[in-house]
């Protein structure tokens, strides 16, 4: 029995010790992940989430697209019928729940909202200088993500504390409509009282920003007194290019018009296919806008978003708008390869040779003109005139436009009240066409129904939320879908 | 006694008798193969006068007086027994005890004679394995085992999708794989090389699963290789076979002339013109699959060596297996093995005895595009079938009206390159120390390395002007743009990436095996008690790379890049979870008669939450051989035992990714400031520490019976299965944004079904012998609860452009079924439209939808449950016959009720068409099933739905082999020559492929994109034995 007492007692003791010991225990370290309580302990961490809390600005080509395929300013286009058929049912207003291209919009806007608020819950955990103005960047972000998806949903859910966690999967419903823009008020607000009016880098949110988005925000809620007040902050500290069609190239990038605009870049490395369009820093929709042919100075594409007859029509001859609104392909137009083919093309933002990267379609370098000065203008303009504020104001920010686009100043506009404000809404739909705004001007102004094919008042106002989604977290439908 | 009628002896010749004592010499060979046994003791019954055979069988023994007993023995076989009246030489064959041999099964920790197991077991031996020679050794599981369900992979060397007594999980069911006692997962089964292995066990109950406590859950397979046998003659096995792979089937799409007539009709129907105005000189066009599919090599060439003295055995192998893809040839699809392998064991003294398994084997393979919407298959099934495929000048042909995802499939097997490249070594070092008889100390350290390198390249394309996936001129220069802006050019770049991954796991076990019995040897005990400790790590690095000089393969290495320093990207990610678990069993018998077994095992598991991390797993089973009982006394029945067992198991499933064990952060996200790209970050992951292991609550009662002298035999179980705490990683709300949700505990499920497997099996002469078995296996499952956040389900596998999901797991729902609209025929008139509910956009022609809620609007409120992609039963056929020296096997394998969708069909404007369109509607009462033709799907008709369901059910001869052996060669023991078809022909009328559709996902089962169809295989090999 010696033996066996020798041998169990070493078996024994080395149950004894594993059973004490933390064999089990892997540390982050172990696989070299930073956890996130080790986070945020320095400036630079903050910094980095901030720009992680951009990221997902580059994602919202679809809005863009969106905005004008659905209205009547574009077709769809695009090689066929079928050809990303989510945009194609958008476009003749067969659109359903079940919509990738929604799906996507939807949740790529959450993302950026959570990564908002990552920030808001680790605020407190370390103070350095200029760390207010930062946050203001911030919740100018959020409020962007969250006009966004009001626009093209109305209720959706908000939540503003945190990250969401698996935890909160689908038990949040949806706000109403006038409490998510209550909340991008309250961001751009907190925002505006922290942040600069200039910033070192081109690209970063200013005040002026925040005041343009909220004035748009008090617009789309036709809260006109407002919206005039906050947006006489920014009247002034821009100046309209001379040339329009100049701020539309890259040298025209970040310029004296600009009031914010989304950046990028051709110069990824991670630039094919697998990134698109979360991993790239290129601009995923120039693509979508090019013609299916060879036109010398620019690249093909696919031919979506191609302009209606009607919106080159809309414009004076001696509008230079026109020509830099839409490019006029001069070949035979039935040789164009492709689906309901006008012969135009989205020439604000079009793929131009050479300015894609290594990857030749995914990487267009062109920025997006998220607010323009002759925006705040026509906004301000509106404001006034429908507000009853001053119809001297709105002509005047009004034919600051129009002495720009057509070089003199035989094309004023004098009239007042309600034929002022027609005349500002088709000076909105000329200025900003192909720029992603026509069909949620034409839904806030209730124009929608008289002007879009196929248009049902009382539910193409806004989106149907995702099927997943509704599926997923039970939320509501959207009326009539 | 009954064993003995399977004794058989062979008494070659006499010679004249002698006086009163005599001289007895011969030979002692085994029946079964003709080797020679040393080492058999030859005694005189009753005395102590007895010699042992020597290393060729041969003995002599003197004295042995008139009219005595000469009996012969040794261990593992019949004792046979002759009377001896003369001096005589005799030639005996031992024949193999069935009972004391084939009847142990090695379950974990141990073995146990199965005549005393009182759990449910599914035995394939190694002659099950030769006669399939199967690629890998899972599909001999297919048909010769009950309980499990494979579906076969076409791909060259690709996993099957497995799971033993259902689909219990949404996060997966693959079973525990344990290799000679070394835990391993079910893909480690490529590189074993399917003739080094003696048997498998397919552990099934929690009476034989719980020792594996959290792990055990979906049924484990057990795998014992074979070794050499102490005091053996040198024995060399040579096998090689050579065949060559078919397809047997394609798909029925349309010819030039047909797709040109029904796009001309599809662009009427929707206001265009007609596109091709002259039919008749379009002729048949190309046939894309002829194109892509080609007969290929398969070769197989394996040779052991064995033998052992008294102290030490051994077992060397080594082998080739070759198998060349059907798709795309063998430039481009293929798997090669090398194997090599030893075991070694030896007593290093009457205590202490050593075990060294070593195993390594090399894989180099190339693969495809396979089972999405761009795999070669799919692009050949939907290209234009009007383009040749090579132009005049050599070039490959290009389509004019397809721009984007699908491309002429030549040109992309001719840009496919890749190649893998796996070195794994696997193996056990065990150290057994006999303490006293009874009792033994195992010390057993068990590891497995594997290292993986891939290299990809993706060189410069032309796939047409203004295709999407062009990225070359039209001679395979880089595309050169200058931004007429500022005059900078940008280029496109060929590309190469290179990755390297290790995987290295080990298992210490120590535990110690106590048997005794009391009173009168009438209770016996067997007893095992030990600890387990494991670490599984994983680390992998990957470069890319740009700017291959030549656009070539020659060069595309990292190395060889010209790209610059930006342009050179890395990555990298690593794993580590561990294990710590005790677990111990007391199996006890009353006299062989009254069973009992009581097992469990304290786990512990990193991979779980904070919260959750040790486990309590428990089994108990009871078993009565009644046969064995006093009063039982049949003249029809030899064995009947029956048994029952219940207990819980665990299962950590946490599929490929193990869950992320902290909130970290990722470093991806960028933004661009100043037109120069900034890093930024967020949020990359989070945990959940509440996370825990599923509890399957199985309750097993079944018996084991064998009748008119053990000609017929017969084991059935009934099981149950009670799932709960399901783990799977849920679809959480898309208002999460795109953070990975972590993996939860929030579903429960139910399964029960049956394994029955009869054999029979009788030697009706010495030259004619016949055997054969039905294995019969049904699994019900049902979903009974699913947390998913707000969802009762969580989705699973989907398919094209849009992509679509069409599979979900959901309470009150059999697993993965398919979900989707159901169809009610075509709308014939406007009339049919207005009466049926409001179904936006319809015209007639199109699908009329089923409203199912009766709401009045066809919406995604009317999807429903349309398919279901697991069997409702399946079963195996097998038989072998021997006649004189020719042997034939067959073997079948069923599975019935099981529906698959068809995911292939693009359904873009100018992508090709099937068959099925020619029947469609062009008028009221033209068709009922076939919508009409356009290029504006206004009705949405490809919409998920039944209209792509199709039921899967097939009956596939999957074996058929012919053997001869030559009897009679000098120096060699054994020469075969055999001839086989493998998947022969299969019964169904599933219009693709092959209805065994399957990417090694159980979750993806019965989802056709274009999956590699199973080719037949004829082949003819030798097997030789010194």
């Amino acid at each position: 029995m010696k033996i066996l007492k020798n041998s169990v007692l070493p078996f024994m003791l080395i149950f004894l010790a594993l059973g004490c010991s933390d064999y089990l225990d892997v540390e982050p370290t172990d696989t070299h992940e930073i956890e996130d309580s080790v986070y945020f302990q320095q400036e630079a961490d903050y910094q980095a989430a901030v720009i992680g809390t951009y990221d997902p600005l580059q994602w919202m080509y679809l809005n863009t697209l969106i905005g004008d395929i659905a209205s009547d300013n574009s077709l769809c286009g695009g090689e066929s019928a079928t050809d990303v058929i989510g945009l194609q049912q958008i476009d003749d207003m067969t659109h359903n729940p079940n919509n990738d291209n929604l799906t996507n919009l939807w949740k790529w806007c959450y993302e950026g909202v959570n990564r908002a608020n990552y920030l808001e819950e680790n605020k407190t955990k370390l103070d350095f200088d200029g760390k207010e103005a930062l946050y203001g960047e911030v919740y100018f972000l959020r409020a962007y993500y969250y006009f966004e998806l009001v626009k093209f949903f109305g209720d959706v859910p908000v939540f503003v504390d945190r990250r969401l966690d698996a935890s909160d999967s689908g038990n949040i419903p949806r706000s109403p409509k006038a409490d998510v823009y209550t909340q991008i008020e309250t961001d751009l607000r907190d925002a505006i009282a922290v942040l600069p009016t200039t910033q070192s880098q081109s690209g970063r949110v200013t005040k002026y920003a925040a005041q343009a988005l909220l004035g748009k925000a008090y617009l789309y809620q036709e809260k006109f007194p407002e919206a005039a007040t906050t947006l006489n902050n920014v009247i002034g500290a821009f100046t309209l290019v001379d040339d329009f069609e100049s701020q539309f190239l890259k040298s025209g990038e970040n310029g004296i018009e600009s009031v914010f605009e989304v950046q990028y870049t051709n110069t990824s490395e991670w630039y094919d296919w697998d990134y698109v369009p979360q991993g790239t820093e290129g601009n995923f929709g120039i693509i979508h806008n090019g013609p299916r042919a060879d036109i010398a100075g620019y690249a093909r594409g696919w031919a979506f978003n191609v302009p209606t007859q009607d919106l080159y029509d809309a414009y004076d001859s001696e509008d230079t708008r026109r020509e830099a609104t839409i490019l006029t392909y001069s070949g035979d137009a039935s040789s164009l390869a492709g689906y309901e083919q006008t012969g135009y093309f989205n020439h604000k933002y079009i793929p131009r040779a050479g300015e894609s990267g290594a990857q030749t379609e995914l990487n267009y370098l062109n920025n997006y003109r998220a607010i323009r000065y002759a925006d705040v203008l026509l906004m301000a303009a509106e404001a006034n005139a429908r507000g009853n504020i001053s119809d001297g104001l709105a002509q005047q920010y009004l034919n600051e436009v129009r002495r720009r686009a057509f070089g003199d100043l035989d094309h004023d506009i004098t009239s007042s009240g309600n034929t002022l404000v027609q005349a500002i809404w088709n000076e909105r739909k000329l200025e900003l066409a192909m720029e992603g705004h026509r069909f949620f001007d034409l839904v806030r102004t209730g124009e929608a129904a008289s002007t879009i094919n196929g248009f049902t008042t009382n539910k193409h106002e806004v989106f149907p939320i995702p099927q997943l989604e509704r599926d997923i977290s039970g939320i509501t439908q959207n009326e009539g879908y | 006694m009954r064993l003995t009628l399977y004794t058989f002896l062979a008494l070659l010749f006499f010679t004249t008798a002698s006086a009163q004592n005599h001289t007895i010499s011969g030979t002692i060979i085994e029946k079964d193969n003709g080797m020679p046994i040393p080492g058999a003791n030859i005694i005189v019954k009753n005395t102590n006068n007895g010699v042992v055979s020597d290393f060729d069988g041969l003995f002599t023994i003197n004295e042995v007086p008139n009219g005595a007993t000469l009996q012969f023995s040794y261990v593992g076989f019949v004792t046979y027994e002759v009377v001896i009246n003369k001096s005589t030489t005799l030639n005996i064959q031992l024949e193999t005890d069935v009972a004391s041999l084939d009847e142990v099964v090695v379950i974990g920790y141990g073995s146990q004679k199965l005549s005393k197991v009182s759990g449910s077991v599914s035995k394939v031996d190694s002659e099950s394995i030769e006669t399939l020679k199967p690629v890998r050794v899972e599909e001999a599981l297919q048909s010769s085992a009950t309980g499990i369900n494979v579906v076969s992979n076409g791909s060259p060397g690709k996993s099957p999708a497995i799971s033993i007594r259902g689909v219990v999980s949404a996060q997966g069911s693959s079973p525990l794989v344990v290799v000679d006692g070394v835990i391993q997962g079910i893909d480690d089964l490529n590189t074993l090389n399917p003739s080094d292995v003696e048997s498998i066990n397919v552990l099934k109950d929690a009476a034989l699963t719980a020792i594996y406590g959290v792990k055990g859950g979906n049924g484990v397979i057990v795998v014992t290789t074979k070794s050499g046998k102490k005091n053996q003659k040198v024995t060399v096995n040579f096998d090689s076979s050579y065949g060559v792979q078919e397809v047997i089937r394609q798909v029925d799409v349309l010819n030039a002339s047909e797709y040109a007539a029904i796009l001309n009709e599809a662009s009427v129907a929707s206001g265009g013109d007609i596109i091709f105005p002259d039919l008749s000189t379009i002729g048949k066009g190309t046939n894309w699959q002829d194109e892509v599919i080609e007969t290929a090599a398969i070769q197989s060439h394996n040779i052991s060596v064995s033998g052992g003295s008294e102290k030490i055995s051994y077992f060397f192998s080594g082998g080739f297996l070759g198998q060349d893809g059907v798709v795309g040839g063998n430039d481009k699809s293929y798997f090669d093995r090398t194997s090599l392998s030893g075991r070694i064991n030896a007593d290093l003294s009457d205590k202490f005895k050593l075990i060294v398994n070593t195993n390594y084997a090399n894989i180099k393979d190339k693969s495809l595009s396979e089972n999405n919407i761009g795999s070669v298959l799919s692009n050949a099934l939907n290209f234009d079938p009007m383009v040749n495929p090579y132009n005049s000048d050599g070039s490959f042909g290009i389509s004019e009206t397809i721009t984007q995802e699908i491309i002429n499939p030549l040109t992309q097997l001719d840009n496919t390159y890749n190649e893998g490249n796996t070195n794994k070594i696997t193996g056990k070092l065990e150290l057994q120390y006999k303490i006293l008889d009874n009792v033994k100390l195992t010390s057993r350290f068990g590891y497995n390395y594997v290292d993986v390198y891939t290299k990809n390249f993706t060189p410069l394309v032309y796939y047409g002007v203004g295709h999407n996936g062009t990225t070359a001129n039209p001679d395979l220069s880089p595309i050169i743009t200058t931004d007429a802006e500022t005059g900078e050019e940008t280029s496109t770049h060929n590309r190469v990436s290179e990755s390297n991954t290790n995987y290295f796991s080990y298992t210490y076990e120590l535990f110690g095996n106590y048997d005794f019995n009391l009173i009168n040897e009438n209770h016996n005990f067997e007893t095992v008690l030990g600890l387990s400790l494991s670490r599984n790590s994983g680390e992998n690095i990957t470069a890319n790379a740009q700017d291959i000089p030549f656009n070539s393969w020659s060069y595309a290495d990292v190395s060889a890049a010209t790209g610059d320093n930006a342009s050179q990207t890395s990555g990298s990610w690593q794993y580590l979870n561990k294990n710590m678990s005790y677990f111990g069993r007391l199996n006890y018998d009353f006299n062989n008669k009254y069973l009992v077994s009581i097992l469990g095992r304290y786990d512990g598991s990193s991979t779980f939450g904070d919260n959750n991390r040790y486990g309590l797993f428990y089994a108990a089973s009871l078993g009565w051989v009644a046969s064995n009982e006093d009063f039982f006394n049949s003249e029809i029945i030899d064995f009947l035992k029956i048994r029952g067992s219940y207990g819980a198991t665990g299962s950590d499933n946490l599929g490929d990714n193990a869950d992320a064990q902290f909130s970290s952060i990722n470093t991806f996200p960028q933004y661009t400031f100043d037109g120069n790209i900034v890093s930024g970050s967020t949020l990359g992951s989070i945990p959940n520490p509440d996370l825990s292991w599923e509890t399957q609550k199985q309750l097993n009662a079944g018996f084991d019976i064998r009748m008119f002298t053990n000609k017929i035999s017969m084991s059935a179980d009934y099981y149950q299965k009670d799932v709960v705490d399901l783990i799977f990683r849920p679809s959480p709300s898309l208002y999460l944004g795109d953070i990975a949700a972590p993996s939860g505990n929030v579903g429960a499920s139910k399964t029960n079904g049956v394994d029955i497997s009869l054999g029979y099996n009788n030697e009706f002469s010495d030259d004619f012998s016949f055997s054969t078995n039905i294995n019969f296996t049904t699994v019900n499952t049902e979903v009974t609860k699913v947390d998913n956040g707000g969802a009762d389900f969580v989705l699973g596998a989907g398919y094209g452009i849009p992509y679509t999901i069409i599979s979900r797991f959901e309470e009150g729902e059999t697993p993965w079924y398919f979900y989707g609209y159901q169809t009610d025929g075509i709308f014939q008139t406007q009339e049919e439209i207005d009466t049926h509910a409001t179904q936006t956009g319809a015209q007639p022609g199109d699908i009329r939808f089923a409203d199912i809620n009766g709401d009045g609007v066809i919406n995604d409120e009317d999807r429903t449950n349309i398919g279901n992609p697991f069997p409702d039963f399946t079963f195996g056929w097998n038989a072998s016959i021997n006649y004189k020296n020719i042997d034939f096997n067959i073997g079948t394998y069923a599975s019935i009720g099981n529906d698959i969708y068809r995911a292939y069909e693009r359904n873009s404007t100018y992508t090709n068409r099937f068959a099925s369109t020619l029947d469609r509607w062009t008028g009221p009462g033209t068709s009922d099933s076939e919508p009409r033709v356009t290029f504006e799907d206004t009705n949405n008709n490809t919409r998920a739905s039944d209209r792509y369901i199709e039921d899967g059910s097939f009956f596939k001869i999957k074996n058929l082999q012919l053997g001869y052996t030559i009897p009679n060669v000098p120096g060699i023991s054994k020469l075969r020559l055999y001839a086989q078809v493998k998947n022969v022909y299969t019964f169904t009328k599933y219009s693709g492929y092959d209805p065994e559709i399957s990417s090694g996902s159980v979750s993806d089962t019965g989802v056709d994109r274009g999956t590699y169809p199973i080719p037949r295989i004829w082949s003819v090999g030798l097997n030789v034995n010194f």
